[in-house]
């Protein structure tokens, strides 16, 4: 049996919208609503705002299906990790203890949900696509192995460390003293070091004679690739090579 | 149609993300960044497969593919024109037999360091310049 919540869906961070979409899950067809791609979570509501939402971290996968031999209608599928819309959840959306160890258990037995978004507008499964793909890269797995982000300050950044105060990868540059006061102490540190570098390169750029060293500067890319010769061969740790 | 997040259009290109570069440096990930554009097969955790072109793969192993054959668990089959796999659900990627993997990782590794590095003093068609 599948339980329909109230839902009341986001404001913000919404990605794509599509309404005229019918929802089924797992073969119950739930009639004709609205799917929302916001990038906290994936909502489908009908007329009455009765629906269900998903957690970006319990979708397994997300597929355009036009292989109308398999399902009669062109569609976006999604299969999600534990059960969808069991009577046992309590909360909606909402990840409280009760929630999330039902959805793990769910996990742990291999349970699946099989949706299917199917739009009236078949054009439209394109950007539904690529909206799912924006938000889903939004929630990594924060089971991962996260020594590899322990990239300890090689490639350090202000605008990484701008972005990993809450601004979601927006990269923002700063060009006056509101900049600087920006700056974490590891950020004026490496602003200094930058700046040393810099006066150090100018006074070097004569004896590079075909010689390169690795020097960090702002990220950019005008389009105009350099020879595509490796700068130091087999050089894949970052040592002191400063980026 | 490409997703910003996912950043790699059709070429290999490195993505834009400090994060993601620096992750997918550190890891084998970087191989699998390196099929880009190759067939090949991914295996899922629940035992359903998926063969099709890979688009890209990112640092957190989100695998898109294009024209795919997926094969759910229970062995029904069905085509889809565009597919997602969330990283935490893949478990095998499967390296087609002509790719030299030293090399692919070798050359990914080049294209990030190009692109940190781009921008410095060395170019060489500017090495020569007198001033």
């Amino acid at each position: 049996m599948v339980v329909l919540k109230s839902l009341h869906p986001p404001t913000e961070g919404v990605r794509h919208q599509q309404a005229d979409t019918t929802a089924e899950l797992d073969g119950l067809k739930l009639g004709c609503g609205t799917l929302c791609v916001a990038e906290t979570r994936l909502l489908w509501f009908d007329d009455s705002r009765k629906g269900f939402s998903l957690e970006y971290p319990s979708i397994g996968l997300h597929a355009i299906s036009r292989d109308v031999c398999s399902y009669p209608q062109e569609h976006l599928y999604v299969m999600v990790n534990g059960k969808v819309g069991d009577e046992n959840e309590t909360e909606m959306g909402a990840a409280d203890d009760d929630d999330d160890s039902s959805k793990e258990d769910d996990d742990e037995d291999g349970a699946i949900t099989e949706i299917r978004f199917v739009p009236s507008d078949k054009t439209a499964l394109e950007s539904m696509f690529s909206a799912m793909c924006e938000c889903q890269a939004l929630h990594p797995d924060p089971e991962d192995d996260e020594s590899d982000n322990d990239f300890e300050g090689e490639e350090y950044d202000v605008e990484e460390a701008e972005a990993e105060h809450g601004h979601a990868d927006i990269p923002t540059f700063y060009t006056c003293d509101e900049g600087l006061s920006a700056l974490t102490q590891e950020g004026q540190a490496t602003l200094e070091r930058l700046e040393g570098m810099l006066a150090q390169s100018v006074a070097q750029q004569y004896h590079m004679a075909g010689v390169r060293t690795e020097e960090t500067k702002a990220e950019f890319d005008d389009g105009m690739e350099v020879d595509a010769a490796a700068m130091e061969a087999g050089q894949f740790e970052d040592a002191d090579v400063d980026h | 149609m490409e997703s910003e997040a996912a950043g790699a259009p059709a070429s290999g290109e490195v993505v834009n993300s400090i994060r993601e570069r620096t992750i997918s440096e550190n890891s084998l990930v970087v191989l699998l960044q390196g099929l880009q554009g190759r067939v090949t097969t991914v295996d899922l955790r629940d035992e359903s497969t998926a063969q099709g072109r890979v688009l890209s793969v990112d640092a957190f192993m989100n695998v898109r593919l294009k024209d795919v054959l997926y094969q759910d668990r229970r062995g029904r089959r069905r085509q889809l024109q565009d597919l997602f796999i969330t990283g935490r659900n893949v478990r095998y990627v499967h390296i087609p037999d002509d790719v030299d993997m030293m090399k692919t990782i070798q050359n990914q590794l080049d294209k990030i360091h190009r692109v940190r590095s781009f921008g410095s003093e060395g170019r060489k068609e500017f090495s020569k310049k007198s001033n």
